[in-house]
């Protein structure tokens, strides 16, 4: 590694950075403000917005593999934001080699997802303003991962919690979309405190926010001081909040209420990653803190253990789907909390799951698109036949997540548990078994989802008529499916992403000092994956599938339904608390202004409500008011000349 | 003694042609009031207005790029330099959309804003005939364009007389135009009657401590108080007297407590576009006159009045911040909202060096915009009995209309000061350079007092996104162009002060330091 | 006779504005109390002037009168249509405005 992190100049080909956000940015504006007239034309515009965005993207990359290692990372001064006292804010961008994984992944991903979402959304009546919300999408999670400072990075990040919450309450009209919306923005909110608080921290001790400044700066603090410590942990509850790991997860699932191509995008590939992508980025900070990162080791496990187990209860096949994202998503905080070693690791399987998740969302979406919307996977059954794209597509999907070798999970997944038992001592011991066993119970309910949708007896409603859809759709559902095939392969051949990185969150540990040697690892894996999948078969595949959920279950299962209690559990730590609270504020106000929650404002505004009644309307009393005052301004400087 | 012994005054008249240009046009607005019939005279008024200003801003750019060294002209009764090119050139754009809101006619099914004849009294059989009609009072441009001849003036007067002929110029057209709504007329007269009083009542504390500091200084100019505050010997009595009393005046005029009580009042009775010209006009104007007064002529006893400016700073963001808490209308909420951003304002007077000059004039730009826009915005809400300025009314908006209610709620963000917005880069700006001049207890203060207000500014954005309409709420009147234009400059320059106010920093900074 | 009478008058003079401004409740009253105002403080001008023996003092005396007579303009014309609205004169029926 460089002794100081110093940065290229955008030149050549890298002027053209900038370019990338504005393109979007340019769509969104269009669309969003264009009016009625751009309603026949906008979508298409959106997506060739988002193309350009993607090729410019890949010319990009080819210029940086032509750079040397060292010098991949380009900075481009975008203007100097409050130059004022000798203080300075600049807002720039920098595109090194872990922001460029994350621009081929949103803009290609993303490209692939607004030309899906043009047959999705073909009869919406507001999609002029969907494609425009997914444009906006688009500029805030490249801002976000391209900005050369916490600042920008913290503007991206609100401004994909914007879009997200604008896009799961798309369909406004639904009281479920408008409470789910708000739930995801409020509980964004708690991790968006920490974040800030964070950045505020790094301001204060070491004025300034740029990655160069910080990342460069902060070994000064020394390892495992307490500073350093409070900012990876404040850090990490940012992270939690965006990218739903417990204990904040709970909006994640209610975020389904969204458009199906919006879970795709933002729920499943990419704005949920932010998080790992905070991490990542912050690698020198958390390098220093062992605590900090045992601690993302155990939220990750945790939460890909709640994932897990929630995935298998759920009849929605959407929520599933999202229940596994926040388990995958699980799998990758304990890949980049588990430090330098496995960093590569868990952008590899971010990467992969970018693929195979959006795979398999717009396959949920495809088949609810010829199921009337329907989501319950109980009235589904045996449509294999009649949506075979949609099927070997989503097949595609379920061998890469489950780990099927060859197939993208196998490379990512496998090399977290590897990662995880090679961290050696109990908690090694720990996580990995962790990750072992969701790797089985990810098999089961992928298995389980496959199996009471695709095969078996036809459950489908009356008036269901389920049929292919259009190519527009399964076009870029074919593309994702061959992602999910190779990618994995792709990534890891000759070292390929691991080397790339390096540069960026540093080199991964040597090869050779096993907990298990990793063949034999692998083994274990796959009879495990077998095990959850064979388990799954007896249990779906050899009987018939009930219509509706069976009401004598064990307590498990009950549990997991109800979302692990995962809603409880935030009612009764976050909410309830604050109620309490308030009731004793307002209790001890007294005179209980009505409608006024926080105590402080009811004191503010109770003040306010007399002091306004000085307000009396004559202007005699104004006039006095003013002679007051200023026979006591006169008293003032009269009196302070004699003092 | 024959007439030649009086020698005539040398006047270089370049630099003055701003104000020319202005009082020219606000002229030939009273001919065009006397000459054109009066189906064409709001068209033609609106073409002699815009003219003017922007004649005016032109021969401020071309004063700022052909003297590039500070002067006093007039016999050193006018001053040009940064600060009074910054301002006029702030003026003239703030100027051009207020006569843009003047002139708008399609908002209200029978025409205009303004009332159809003034002297027709209310509710009489005469005044239904005339509401009915077309009509307006069309004097309301040449008066809107003395009134910003006026501020032009204003802060650009080296002298004191000069300066009080100039704070009557602002605020007679004023005083008129504050009475001159079409609806709620009673509300509009009240308005203007509160106004013209205390108005009158503060500029004769003015004038007073100007006769003070004539007795104490033997001249009004402020370069000789200045000399003579550094002198020792003189009748000190006079002169802090003096220093009171035209404080009264000035506070008076940028609504700082405890002179802000008309602000309220005058700002919600009064017709909209006005009361947008006055809460951005008027105070970037009064401003400007307070920094040129406090920083050119009473530098030498600062120590003895920047605990007075300390007291005022904190008790007018109190004041503001509390009180809007409470408010019902969206106009008084907004008067309110700038009582407590006068005090902001105020501390960057206090800070009394070169950035807090440069900090003040960045936010007077940035806060005359805003506010202007988002008065602009309050015309649009309407129902059958006008504008519908409420509360309760303005509940469920982003539903209806998205785009204005975000547009309105970014006004409002830049109030609360968030980030990316002017408001932000303003208060930082302000802020910033009291703590470097040792008043960190007053910004203290102020970012209490500034959290305070970020919460009814929050709430408004809160009522019109997260509540269902009312049934029976209003309609948003769709504008002609002339609103519109406004609203963008105004929405424009709120976004790009945000986002990119390093060039304008540059300019104020480059502008902050005054002749003496 | 010192001219710091004629300072002490002018002050007396003004003081008799105010309160009249802050006790009296015709506006038309109200209104000549400011004008009084501003003539004490032209007596203040002109006893400057002497006593600094320059003109500048008398010359201000007059520009002030000129102010305040456009100022009786204006504020006749706001008071009498509001007195024609209202059918009332007093300051304090125009009360609308509050809070």
């Amino acid at each position: 590694m460089k002794p100081a992190l110093a940065y290229a100049a955008a030149d050549g080909t890298f002027a053209a950075t900038w370019l990338l956000l504005a393109f979007p940015a340019v769509g969104a504006a269009i669309l969003l403000l264009g009016g009625r007239r751009a309603n026949r034309w906008g979508p298409v515009l959106a997506c060739l917005a988002a193309g350009a965005a993607f090729v410019l993207g890949l010319v990009l990359f080819a210029a940086m593999l032509g750079r040397a290692g060292d010098d991949r990372a380009i900075s481009q001064h975008l203007f100097s934001w409050i130059p004022v006292n000798g203080f300075q804010v600049d807002a720039g961008l920098l595109l090194d080699p872990l922001s460029m994984c994350f621009v081929l992944l949103v803009t290609g991903v993303g490209t692939l997802i607004h030309i899906y979402a043009l047959g999705y959304m073909a009869h919406d009546p507001n999609r002029r303003r969907f494609f425009g919300y997914l444009n906006l999408f688009v500029v805030a999670m490249l801002l976000l991962v391209l900005g050369n400072n916490f600042l920008a990075l913290y503007v991206g990040w609100e401004g994909v919690g914007l879009a997200s919450y604008l896009l799961i309450g798309f369909w406004s009209a639904r009281p479920s979309a408008a409470t789910a919306a708000k739930k995801a923005f409020i509980v964004n909110r708690v991790g968006d405190v920490g974040l800030s608080i964070a950045i505020m921290l790094m301001f204060a001790t070491l004025g300034t926010t740029s990655y160069a400044g910080v990342l460069g700066g902060i070994g000064a603090l020394g390892a495992n001081s307490g500073t350093v410590t409070a900012i990876a942990l404040l850090l990490l509850l940012g992270a939690c909040g965006k990218s739903a790991q417990f204990p904040l997860q709970s909006w994640l699932l209610d975020a389904m209420e969204g458009p199906t191509p919006v879970s795709a995008l933002i729920h499943a590939a990419t704005m949920v990653t932010a998080g790992v992508y905070l991490i990542a980025r912050s690698a020198p900070i958390f390098n220093l803190t062992s605590d900090g990162r045992l601690l993302v080791t155990i939220v990750g496990a945790v939460t890909l253990a709640i994932g897990a187990i929630i995935g298998c209860a759920y009849d929605d096949i959407k929520k599933v789907l999202a229940s596994s994202t926040m388990s995958q998503i699980g799998y990758m905080f304990l890949a980049v909390g588990l430090g330098p070693a496995a960093y590569a690791i868990g952008i590899l399987h971010l990467l992969t799951h970018g693929f195979f998740k959006a795979t398999m969302f717009l396959g949920a979406g495809s088949v609810m698109h010829g199921m009337n919307d329907t989501v319950d996977m109980r009235r589904y059954g045996g449509l294999r036949t009649v949506m075979p794209i949609t099927f070997w597509t989503f097949a595609m999907g379920y061998l890469a997540i489950i780990g099927f070798p060859g197939w993208a999970g196998f490379f990512s997944k496998d090399k977290i548990i590897e990662a995880a038992f090679d961290k050696g001592g109990t908690s090694g011991w720990v996580l990995g078994t962790v990750a072992l066993i969701g790797a089985g119970v990810t098999a089961f309910y992928m298995t389980r989802l496959m199996i009471m949708t695709f095969f078996g007896e036809r459950r489908w409603d009356p008036d269901a008529h389920p049929h292919e859809s259009p190519a527009v759709m399964t076009g870029p559902m074919i593309v994702l499916a061959l992602g999910s095939v190779i990618s994995g392969f792709a990534l890891t051949f000759g070292g390929g992403l691991q080397q790339f990185l390096e540069p960026v969150v540093g080199r991964s540990a040597e090869e050779g000092i096993h907990t298990i040697s990793p063949t034999v690892l692998t083994l274990i894996t796959l009879l495990v994956v077998a095990g959850g999948a064979a388990a799954a078969y007896r249990q779906y595949g050899t009987q018939a599938v009930p219509r509706t959920a069976p009401q004598a279950v064990s307590p498990v299962t009950v549990a997991a339904r109800r979302n692990l209690y995962g809603d409880a559990v935030n009612e009764s730590l976050l909410m309830r608390p604050g109620q309490y609270l308030t009731r004793a504020l307002v209790f001890v106000d007294g005179r209980g202004v009505d409608g006024v929650v926080n105590g402080l404002a009811a004191g503010i505004g109770g003040s306010s409500g007399r002091l306004r009644h000085a307000q009396t309307g004559f202007v005699r009393s104004y006039a006095l008011s003013m002679f007051g005052g200023a026979a006591l301004v006169l008293a003032v400087l009269l009196l302070g000349r004699l003092g | 003694m024959t007439p030649t012994d009086i020698p005539a005054p040398s006047i270089a008249y370049g630099p003055l042609w701003p104000m020319i240009a202005v009082f020219l046009a606000a002229a030939i607005g009273v001919l065009v009031e006397a000459f054109v019939p009066a189906r064409r005279r709001r068209p033609v008024h609106l073409v002699v207005a815009l003219a003017g200003l922007t004649g005016g801003l032109v021969a401020v750019a071309l004063v700022a790029r052909n003297h590039h060294h500070p002067t006093l002209i007039a016999e050193r009764a006018v001053a040009v330099d940064g600060p009074t090119l910054f301002i006029q050139g702030t003026l003239l754009l703030l100027g051009i959309a207020a006569v843009l809101l003047l002139g708008e006619r399609s908002l209200d099914s029978t025409g205009g804003t303004f009332v159809a004849a003034a002297a027709v009294v209310p509710g009489s059989r005469g005044e239904r005939q005339l509401t009915a009609s077309s009509t307006m009072q069309t004097e309301v441009f040449p008066l809107a364009m003395f009134a910003l001849g006026g501020m032009l003036l204003f802060p650009a007067s080296n002298n004191l007389l000069l300066m009080f002929v100039a704070l009557e110029i602002l605020s007679l057209p004023l005083y008129l135009l504050a009475g001159l709504a079409r609806r709620r007329r009673l509300l509009s007269q009240e308005a203007a009657v509160k106004y013209f009083l205390l108005g009158a009542f503060s500029s004769a504390f003015f004038l007073y401590g100007i006769a003070m500091l004539y007795g104490y200084a033997g001249s009004v100019d402020l370069g000789a108080i200045f000399t003579a505050t550094g002198t020792v010997g003189s009748n000190d009595t006079l002169l802090y007297l003096g220093i009171a009393l035209l404080s009264v005046g000035l506070l008076f005029k940028i609504g700082a407590a405890p002179f802000q009580n008309w602000t309220p009042d005058v700002y919600q009775g009064s017709p909209t576009p006005v009361t947008a010209l006055m809460a951005s006009g008027t105070k970037v104007a009064a401003f400007g006159a307070l920094l040129r007064v406090f920083y050119v002529a009473f530098g030498p006893v600062r120590w003895d009045w920047r605990p007075l400016m300390w007291g005022v700073a904190i008790l007018t963001m109190g004041v503001g911040a509390v009180l809007a808490i409470t408010q019902t209308d969206v106009k008084r909420m907004l008067a309110y909202s700038s009582i407590a951003h006068a005090g902001f304002i105020l501390t960057g007077v206090v800070a009394l060096n070169r950035s807090g000059l440069s900090g003040s004039l960045f936010y007077l730009l940035a806060y005359g915009f805003s506010t202007l826009g988002a008065f602009a915005i309050v015309t649009l809400v309407r129902d059958a009995d006008g504008e519908a300025t409420h509360l309760s009314q303005w509940r469920g908006l982003g539903r209806r209309s998205p785009a204005l209610a975000g547009i309105f709620a970014l006004f409002l963000l830049a109030f609360a000061g968030i980030p990316l917005t002017s408001g932000f880069t303003s208060k930082f700006a302000v802020f910033s350079a009291a703590i470097s001049s040792g008043a960190t207890g007053l910004v203290v203060v102020g970012l209490i007092a500034s959290a305070v207000a970020a919460f009814f500014y929050v709430r408004v954005i809160v009522l019109m996104f997260f509540e269902a309409p009312a049934p029976d709420g209003p309609t948003i009147a769709v504008p002609s162009v002339l609103t519109y234009g406004a609203i963008a400059l105004a929405f424009a320059v709120t976004v790009v002060l945000g986002v990119i106010p390093g060039p304008l920093f540059t300019l104020a900074d480059k502008a902050a330091l005054f002749v003496r | 006779m010192t001219p710091a009478y004629y300072l002490f008058l002018s002050a007396i003079l003004f003081t008799i504005g105010v309160l009249g401004f802050l006790l009296r409740r015709n506006a038309i009253v109200v209104f000549m109390c400011v004008e009084l105002m501003l003539n004490s403080v032209n007596l203040s001008l002109v006893t400057f002037a002497r006593m600094n023996g320059t003109l500048d003092g008398q010359i201000m005396a007059f520009f002030v009168m000129v102010v305040a007579a456009a100022e009786v303009v204006v504020g006749l014309a706001i008071i009498v249509s509001i007195f024609r609205t209202r059918r009332s004169a007093s300051v304090d029926d125009a009360n609308l405005l509050k809070y």
